[in-house]
């Protein structure tokens, strides 16, 4: 009798637990997630950390490094299979390693995972993708774009409609006539933080970046009149613009010195409408990003490493933290362009960034991943800052970058990619 | 026994003492020195990406060293090295003995001048190179700012490939002077009181018991300050990495930066074994001509 009531008082006991198990079927796995340390996704990580690990009982270990840091952790990581890390935060630059990232499709379509995504953020390029399958899962979605002063345009009877950059710079000759004698100047852009001159030349450009034969390549006649338009916009820039970093820069619109600024809009979307940071508050608005090119895309994924031992705890943490609810959180805290199309329908958003929404959601339709390779991007961003600078012609930096690339191994992931997005050269 | 079969004895009984305490020593260096020169040797005649593979993907013999030698980056990075480094240096080996003779004296304002002077040199290079990038901000930085009071437009200081080389050049000597000031202010204080005396009794002039007298005392020790003056500026990596990150374009590549580039940023480690030979082989010829100029003024 008493073994009988000694057993009955331990099942009875033990039940609540195996009701957590059931709950809870990663309690006390560790997993260790990076993200890169911008004061954006690291800190939106770091937010609901907490609540993830009480939802699951997976013990979380956030690594925040910076980009550069970031990027050769992974690649280094991956390459040597040490397997420290279970989820990564990457983009397209460490595509050279997505053969060591686990694929996702067995997970999405049981988890019926995705939901309201821009249909081209889910695609291949934007999306991490290695040999038609899916291994990335995108959690923020930022476009170059164009900021304008929407009260200089009024006063000069102009419109930020423009379609292509030759648009774009007639509109400029019409502002700098009426901002003539004034301090403002038509137009700025970080022109000394090199590795951002690309994001114009993907613009102004309209042809292919990767060869038929997967190699990295420009059409040189397309290539050369993009890069002499872009040296062209400096005359619209302000005395200085060329040492201008992406701070400076981002400074000069908000101090009222420019009527548009060519920029990464989520670097300056929450400082623009912060009255002790900004004299512009209210009287700025984002424009469509000219053609024929497209909008460089930053779409930051979570990948999950082939070495996690715990890819089912990871997965848990993909989920936590990719959703429509997290991501307009984070775009509302924070300023991280979501990825969800909710986000920009939003009713009690669509009112307050009324200014925001319709520019961004544009741009984010036509933007596009790129196919390169740190050091391919660094030969072609070093060669065009020289450009800019004066020290060589646009033929000499064509010529440069052509030469350097010509030792660059394109990998397949983003041979995969570019053909996926159409920048690929036709067969 | 002899005082020389004593000391044959004392060899042989010693000689497996001696063994046991000098070969873990002897067998650390080799670990931590011999081993990983020998490996970058080995892989300087290899191709190996590591992002393309996990291991060295073969030997290529000399092909890595003549694809850097005939690589326009690398022939930039190296004159930027002996442009930013020469200028550094003699600018540092100047402005260095000047100070140290100017702050000579053991009185609390001359020990206080000399300690305000040193605090440069223990700021962080990577601090350094952020401070200066802000300081020579052409829109909005100090040092444009108070040119502008003279009068002096300043220049696009980290926009321009010329005066972006003069701002790191700059930031070196800042930071670097007071190394020079330190062994030189200590050289000079070494210098026996008679020998300045005799020569003043025998009429030299300040200026020639300087040149005669001070300057061969002082020769050894700058020298040497030379030699590690140029070592470290060659070597330098984070105060550039913060202040220009080799730009604008590729006017402030240095060697060091090449090399870091090469190995930790495109992960092309044959390449980069390569050219940090390279940059061996030069940094000694460097160092040898130094020497060689001791030994000529011997």
């Amino acid at each position: 009798m008493k073994k009988m009531l000694l057993l009955t008082l331990i099942t009875l006991l033990a039940l609540p637990f195996g009701a957590l198990a059931q709950d809870m079927p990663h309690a006390g796995v560790e997993i260790v997630a990076t993200y890169m340390q911008s004061g954006t996704y690291d800190v939106g990580a770091e937010n609901i950390e907490a609540d993830f690990e009480a939802a699951t009982g997976i013990e979380l270990e956030l690594v925040a490094s910076p980009w550069a840091v970031l990027n050769q952790n992974h690649i280094t990581d991956l390459t040597t299979g040490t397997g420290e890390f279970d989820v990564m935060s990457g983009e397209f630059w460490i595509a050279s390693v997505y053969d060591k990232m686990l694929p996702l499709d067995e997970l999405v379509e049981r988890d019926n995972f995705g939901g309201d995504y821009i249909p081209t953020i889910w695609q291949p390029g934007p999306s991490g993708y290695f040999d038609g399958h899916r291994i990335g899962i995108p959690y923020s979605a930022d476009a170059y774009g164009i900021v304008y002063r929407t009260d200089i345009f009024e006063e000069a009877g102009l419109t930020a409609d423009w379609e292509t950059w030759d648009d774009y710079l007639a509109t400029m000759d019409k502002l700098a006539m009426h901002l003539e004698g004034s301090d403002v100047a038509p137009s700025v852009f970080a022109w000394g933080a090199a590795e951002q001159t690309p994001s114009i030349f993907l613009g102004m450009y309209d042809g292919y970046l990767v060869d038929a034969d997967g190699n990295y390549a420009l059409e040189e006649e397309s290539a050369l009149a993009a890069l002499q338009q872009m040296v062209s916009l400096l005359d619209y820039n302000p005395e200085g613009a060329a040492g201008l970093s992406i701070d400076e820069a981002n400074s000069v619109f908000l101090t009222g010195n420019a009527a548009t600024m060519i920029c990464w809009v989520s670097f300056v979307r929450a400082a623009a409408q912060n009255p002790d940071a900004s004299l512009v508050v209210d009287n700025w608005a984002v424009a469509p990003f000219p053609g024929p090119g497209f909008p460089f895309l930053s779409a930051w994924n979570l990948f999950i490493s082939e070495y996690s031992e715990n890819p089912e705890a990871a997965w848990e943490w993909v989920k936590y933290y990719i959703n429509g609810e997290q991501a307009t959180q984070r775009f509302v805290e924070l300023g991280v362009g979501s990825p969800y199309l909710s986000t920009y329908e939003d009713p009690d958003l669509v009112d307050a960034y009324s200014h925001d929404f319709p520019g961004m959601v544009h741009n984010l339709s036509r933007a596009q991943s790129v196919p390169w390779v740190f050091e391919a991007f660094e030969i072609f961003f070093r060669n065009t800052s020289e450009l800019v600078i004066g020290s060589i012609s646009a033929e000499e930096a064509l010529a440069n970058t052509l030469a350097s690339w010509a030792e660059v191994t394109v990998p397949p992931a983003l041979v995969q990619s570019a053909a996926a997005q159409g920048q690929q050269q036709d067969m | 026994m002899t005082i020389k079969k004593r000391a044959t004895w004392h060899k042989r009984h010693d000689l497996p003492w001696l063994l046991v305490f000098v070969l873990p020593a002897f067998l650390i260096v080799v670990a931590v020195q011999f081993y990983p020169l020998a490996y970058s040797a080995l892989l300087s005649v290899q191709e190996w990406s590591l992002t393309e593979s996990q291991a060295p993907q073969g030997f290529v013999g000399w092909d890595n060293f003549a694809r850097e030698l005939g690589d326009s980056t690398f022939q930039r990075s190296v004159r930027n090295s002996i442009v930013i480094t020469g200028g550094a240096v003699i600018l540092e080996m100047f402005l260095g003995v000047c100070l140290a003779y100017l702050t000579m004296g053991s009185s609390w304002r001359m020990r206080a001048v000399r300690t305000l002077l040193i605090l440069p040199m223990v700021i962080a290079p990577v601090a350094a190179g952020t401070l200066w990038r802000i300081l020579l901000n052409s829109r909005a930085g100090l040092v444009n700012h108070l040119l502008g009071f003279i009068g002096i437009k300043g220049p696009e200081w980290l926009a321009s490939p010329d005066w972006a080389v003069v701002a790191v050049i700059l930031l070196d000597t800042w930071q670097w002077t007071p190394f020079v000031l330190l062994v030189a202010g200590a050289a000079i204080a070494s210098i026996p009181e008679d020998l300045l005396e005799v020569a003043a009794i025998d009429g030299a002039s300040r200026w020639q018991v300087f040149l005669y007298v001070e300057l061969p005392l002082l020769m050894p020790l700058l020298l040497l300050t030379l030699v590690f003056r140029t070592l470290e500026s060659l070597l330098s990596l984070d105060s550039i990495y913060s202040l220009t990150f080799g730009g604008p374009g590729f006017s402030t590549y240095t060697m060091t930066f090449y090399i870091y580039t090469q190995g930790l940023r495109n992960f092309n480690f044959g390449a980069a074994a390569a050219s940090s030979w390279m940059f061996m082989v030069f940094a000694s010829i460097c160092i040898w001509l130094v020497f060689w100029f001791q030994r000529r003024e011997r």
